[in-house]
């Protein structure tokens, strides 16, 4: 298996988990064992549905012992992306999929004492990779999901195989009722945290963390690029001299790349600043986890794969 | 000969308070803030400060209180490293802490520290006091303290040891090697340069 080349998938098996939720589990399409992804790892598909190409990162919830076989959790909400759309309503298994090889922006810290693992939602994913992992290694953790009062039993059974006699509490109240800094306050030094969920959650929990006194380094966050849509927009690629429509539903890299262009991305959630491009003009609304402040101000920048254009025509140099 | 050019070689800075910690605990090898240690702002009164007096009259009671502004006298650096292992143990997130003292002082903190599961990002340290070192012979591992030559006999095999800027931070020492390895008998004069 080439490494760094696309990989075939055939969709083995589609599960239904709830209404809303369902587990994919896909194989080699020509057989054999897939390359090996760390716990935290998300994997990339390009999803080709009727109108468009789409490209969107999933995290892998299989354990990393797993080389048969990746699976991947998938939300379809009312106004979602469109691949989650597409992998919920156009997929049946034996189709064929192709995905980039799994990177791993995510990973787990290997001096940490003790993991603090924060989920909001479906931020649960890379989450549930992890935990085999800890079980495993017998290490100190502590989990905190954060859900919807009518998610609270399929989180309950996705994390039962690894709850007993761990610390791992489904908070079905949403965040309202969850006590992120009490949590935050009372943990032992050496502690990491890991949290993965709607940006406002994440978000919340750095800049809580920040005032405890956490240091930056442990912190981790999984951002999953869930507010890709806005208003349109007109991007012009400089040096290539065209002119894209953004759509509303649709990322700047995305309609990039629906002209045939190959543009620069790896974790299409504005975690991993590959998919930087300088700006000429206009003014960029930053929603990624890359650039600094300073960096954001001086709006020089974006991050193609989640932030967008507040004015109505961005020039890029690209 | 002073300047060897490593990188291993650690930097020190003046100590200043770090405003993102949430609790601040000051570790002195002496009986007090040297000036040269601190930043002239840096505000004592807001760590907990423990100091190592050296004598065996550490007195009655005193301020015992884990908060900012008391101060905790120790016997020994040995003391005090043995507490602070037992309060690393339950401290939570936020602890910084500043050390200031020679290089053995502070590397024993800083591997303390990082036991406890605490990064650099947490960690603030100056250099004051005597700069002997403490050399780890490459040939036999033993390591001898306060060395201020520049070439020492190894207390362990007797090999006359370079000093090499080389510093291991797991070890908390400088690497030693021997001098007459390939030419045996021919030693330098060794200058007082670490002092
Ligand atoms: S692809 Fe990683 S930040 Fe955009």
């Amino acid at each position: 298996m080439i490494a760094d080349g696309p990989i075939p998938l055939r969709v083995h098996d589609i599960e239904s988990l709830s209404p809303s939720l369902k587990r994919f589990s896909l194989t080699a399409l020509h057989g054999g064992e897939l390359p090996t992804a760390a716990p935290g790892a998300h994997i990339m598909l390009t999803l080709r549905g009727p109108d468009r190409v789409m490209k969107n990162a999933y995290s892998l919830v299989s354990p990393a012992a797993c080389r048969d076989r990746y699976q991947i959790i998938v939300r379809h909400v009312a106004q979602s992306r469109g691949g989650s759309a597409f992998l919920h309503q156009g997929i049946r298994p034996g189709d064929v999929i192709e995905a980039a090889p799994p990177v791993n922006l995510f990973p787990l810290s290997q001096s940490a004492r003790k993991h603090l693992l924060i989920g909001g939602g479906i931020g649960i994913t890379p989450l549930l990779s992890y935990l085999p992992l800890l079980k495993a290694r017998g290490a100190r953790f502590e989990l905190h999901q954060i859900s919807s009062a009518e998610d609270v039993g399929v989180f309950e059974r996705l994390l039962a195989p690894f709850a007993p006699g761990q610390e791992i509490r489904i908070h079905g109240g949403g965040r309202g009722a969850f006590d992120l800094a009490g949590i935050l306050s009372r943990q032992p030094l050496g502690t990491h945290l890991y949290v993965c969920g709607p940006r406002p959650l994440m978000d919340a929990a750095a800049s809580t963390a920040a005032a405890l006194g956490w240091p930056p380094g442990k912190v981790h966050k999984e951002s999953f690029g869930e507010a890709a849509g806005g208003l349109p927009f007109k991007a012009i690629l400089a040096r290539r001299g065209i002119e894209i429509d953004v759509g509303e539903t649709q990322t700047l890299l995305e309609a990039i790349e629906a002209t045939g262009i190959a543009a620069p991305c790896l974790c299409r959630g504005g975690a991993c600043g590959e998919c930087r491009l300088p700006v000429i003009e206009g003014e960029v609304e930053h929603r990624d986890d890359f650039l600094s402040a300073e960096e954001k101000a001086a709006q020089s920048a974006v991050m193609t794969c989640v932030s967008r254009a507040r004015s109505a025509r961005l020039v890029i140099d690209f | 000969m002073t300047d060897q050019g490593i990188k291993s070689r650690p930097k020190y800075q003046r100590l200043a308070l770090d405003p993102s910690g949430r609790h601040h605990l000051l570790l002195i090898d002496g009986p007090a803030l040297s000036s040269e240690a601190a930043d002239a702002g840096f505000d004592i009164a807001a760590c907990e400060t423990w100091i190592v007096i050296r004598r065996s009259a550490v007195p009655p009671e005193p301020i015992l209180a884990e908060a900012p502004g008391a101060i905790r006298p120790f016997r020994s650096t040995a003391h005090l490293f043995s507490a602070l292992q037992d309060r690393l143990a339950r401290e939570t997130m936020g602890l910084r802490i500043y050390a200031a003292g020679t290089e053995d002082f502070l590397w024993d903190i800083h591997g303390i520290a990082d036991q406890a599961g605490m990064s650099r990002q947490e960690l603030r340290f100056c250099h004051v006091g005597s700069k002997a070192r403490r050399i780890f012979c490459v040939h036999c591992r033993t390591i001898t303290a306060g060395v201020k030559t520049s070439i020492v006999a190894c207390s362990g095999c007797g090999a006359s040891l370079f000093v090499r800027d080389h510093f291991s931070r797991r070890l908390a020492a400088f690497m030693g090697v021997q001098v007459d390895a390939e030419a045996p008998g021919e030693v330098p004069d060794a200058e007082e340069i670490y002092a």
